[in-house]
């Protein structure tokens, strides 16, 4: 290790190789390796037992459930509907193209209270939306969606679109004499181009739902067991000033998520892994 | 295949691309598109390949109208400046690709595929690089793979947009003489575009100069450089000398400078005589007013030939001569001395609106 430090920095080019890396690791542990590590050092007051207690509570386990199942669904609705919009923002020109491609950030901007606000009016069973449909979509895990797509949507929109902008039309063009048809040219040419950029924006959208609690609570019901989110029991548990359980139930959140989001990771290097040889 | 090019017309909005282009291309040549950027070679090329619509004319295959046919089906293969090569392919499946996604009736089978790449690769010589990625490989080798992966589907036209365009010379010098002799063994009817002369001149066997979306000669190497028949072919194709003047009588006079050119008799009071540095002889004496006073300016000496520029001393101009190295030793020239240049072989154009 020390002997690979040591060759890198004889080899580099560019200067302030230890000034940035000293730099970036005080930043990354002051912004977030040190909040979550007290996460960790709260949950460690409990004993095993109850801290497995606390953890494993059915009411926890179903909320976890729903958490990434809901963000799963949804993270993988954006994935098929993202793609899409940012196709269409990139290949075609149409009136008001601009106002579209702005609309596309608004999740982000928006409080996210004002989304699940707006959405469970919406989908309630006699809002506007809600009324056409015999089943509930409100105060359902279908409605936690709902609001998960909501807000995961730029996510993938505004990875995938510069990516597609700079696909060059010679490739398409070089399959299209090569024999192919259009369907093959997309999925053999422009989809495993892209899937670098959709597992990416994937993920974000897959973290940001994870976390997502605002606009989630409004729409969502929260009846326990059906429709409680984990951060919603996170959050009640912090009202009932049950600090330790509460980051007990974080600390299962992070650690899967962070899992889960370096298993992504990993097959994020796989697929790379042919474009940046060097 | 023979391809006929029927009165083709082009435009990009105002901007006239291609303006009525009719070219006969016999099965098995090996025809150079050449021309400076903005003449419409890239466009009547892409035209060929069906990736470009056509306004006005007709293209013919082997007699068949396929004006409307879709790239998919011309059977041609397109070989692009830039490779466009598959990035997350290797090399086999970049080569395998065309055909791969033939459909299911017309596919080889998997052996057969792995049989015709493996030929193909040891063609392009990149047998040990099947594996690689393209980003694993050089400028040269990448054009190469492309090259493999037109010829993959047998195309019988190989369309080339600028394929040497994007590498360095001694690569482009290995990969022209290796065209040249790929077509020699495939007979495969072959256009490629070029902006660079020598290697128009180079590789093919017959030359299409084109400018400003028109023709403006078509013939042999040879024919071309000998013989241009408009000031824009001479200037194109290698460097030219100019002399300004009046032409009255078969005679090209200018000032004290006075030049038989017996085979134009009409008399203009603007004609130029174009005439190639290897044309232009340096003696020291004047022996006759055929002859004018110039300058030499810098002497360039590499390889056999020596270039010589000098200053022409009754006008402000400048020229370029081009002798052997013995014949440049027996002259015992120097920079700063004063010379006498004689065009040996001088053709007369008469400027309508043509201006360089």
């Amino acid at each position: 290790m020390e002997l690979t430090l040591k060759k890198r920095k004889r080899n580099t080019i560019i200067p302030g190789f230890s000034l940035t890396l000293g730099y970036t690791m005080l930043y990354l542990s002051v912004i977030v390796l040190l909040p979550l590590s007290m996460v960790f050092f709260n949950t460690l007051s409990l004993s095993w037992s109850e801290l497995w207690e606390t953890i494993a509570h059915p009411r926890a386990v179903a909320s976890y459930k729903l958490s990434f199942g809901t963000a799963l669904a949804a993270g993988l609705i954006n994935v098929v509907f993202g793609t899409i919009i940012a196709w269409v923002l990139v290949r075609y020109q149409f009136p008001g193209k601009r106002i579209v491609d702005g609309l596309v950030d608004l999740p982000f901007a928006l409080p996210t209270a004002v989304a699940g606000i707006a959405l469970a009016t919406l989908y309630s069973p006699n809002g506007w939306i809600g009324q056409f449909f015999d089943f509930k979509i409100a105060f359902t895990p279908i409605g936690i969606v709902i609001a998960l797509i909501f807000i995961g949507l730029p996510f993938v929109v505004r990875t995938v679109q510069p990516v597609l902008q700079n696909l060059s039309r010679e490739i398409e063009e070089a399959s299209a004499s090569l024999g192919a048809t259009r369907l093959q040219t997309f999925t053999k040419v422009i989809f495993p181009e892209l899937l670098p950029a959709i597992i990416t924006g994937f993920s974000l959208a897959f973290a940001r739902s994870l976390g997502e609690y605002g606009s989630v609570v409004f729409i969502a019901g929260n009846m326990p067991m059906k429709t409680e989110i984990t951060p919603l029991i996170i959050m009640t548990k912090l009202e009932q000033y049950d600090y330790v359980g509460a980051t007990a139930i974080a600390t299962v959140m992070l650690v899967t998520s962070f899992a889960l989001l370096l298993l992504i990771n990993i097959i994020q290097w796989y697929t790379n892994r042919k474009f940046n040889v060097q | 295949m023979s391809i006929h090019i029927q009165n083709v017309s082009k435009a990009f909005g105002s901007f006239q691309a291609l303006e009525d282009i009719s070219i006969d291309i016999e099965s098995g040549e090996l025809i150079a598109l050449l021309g400076p950027s903005g003449s419409g070679k890239t466009t009547l090329l892409r035209i060929l390949a069906g990736l470009e619509g056509l306004d006005e004319g007709a293209i013919l295959f082997d007699g068949q109208n396929i004006t409307n046919v879709s790239p998919k089906e011309r059977e041609v293969g397109f070989v692009f400046q830039h490779y466009a090569l598959f990035r997350h392919m290797t090399v086999f499946d970049n080569v395998a690709y065309g055909l791969k996604v033939r459909p299911r009736k017309t596919r080889p089978s998997k052996e057969e595929i792995k049989k015709k790449v493996t030929e193909l690769l040891a063609l392009v010589k990149l047998d040990n690089f099947a594996d690689r990625y393209p980003s694993q490989l050089s400028g040269g080798q990448r054009q190469r793979v492309a090259l493999a992966r037109a010829l993959a589907v047998e195309p019988k036209v190989l369309l080339l947009d600028e394929p040497f365009g994007a590498l360095d010379a001694k690569v482009r010098k290995e990969l022209r003489r290796w065209l040249r002799k790929l077509h020699n063994e495939f007979h495969v009817t072959s256009i490629f575009v070029t902006h660079d002369q020598e290697e128009a001149l180079d590789v093919a066997n017959r030359i299409i100069v084109m400018n400003n979306g028109k023709i403006e000669q078509v013939g042999t190497p040879e024919e071309v450089y000998e013989h241009p028949n408009s000031p824009f072919v001479y200037d194109f194709l290698g460097n030219v000398n100019l002399f300004r003047g009046r032409l009255h009588k078969g005679k090209l006079t200018q000032g004290e400078f006075e030049i038989d050119v017996p085979t134009y008799l009409d008399s203009h009071d603007d004609a130029v005589g174009y005439v190639r540095p290897h044309d232009i002889q340096i003696e020291k004496e004047q022996l006759n007013n055929e002859s004018v006073a110039a300058k030499i300016v810098h002497i360039h000496m590499v390889g056999p030939i020596v270039q010589i520029e000098l200053k022409r001393e009754d006008v402000d101009e400048y020229l370029e001569a081009e002798i052997p190295k013995e014949h440049y030793k027996q002259l015992h020239i120097k920079n700063g001395d004063t010379v006498y240049i004689r065009p040996k072989q001088l053709r007369v154009f008469i400027p309508e609106d043509y201006s360089i």
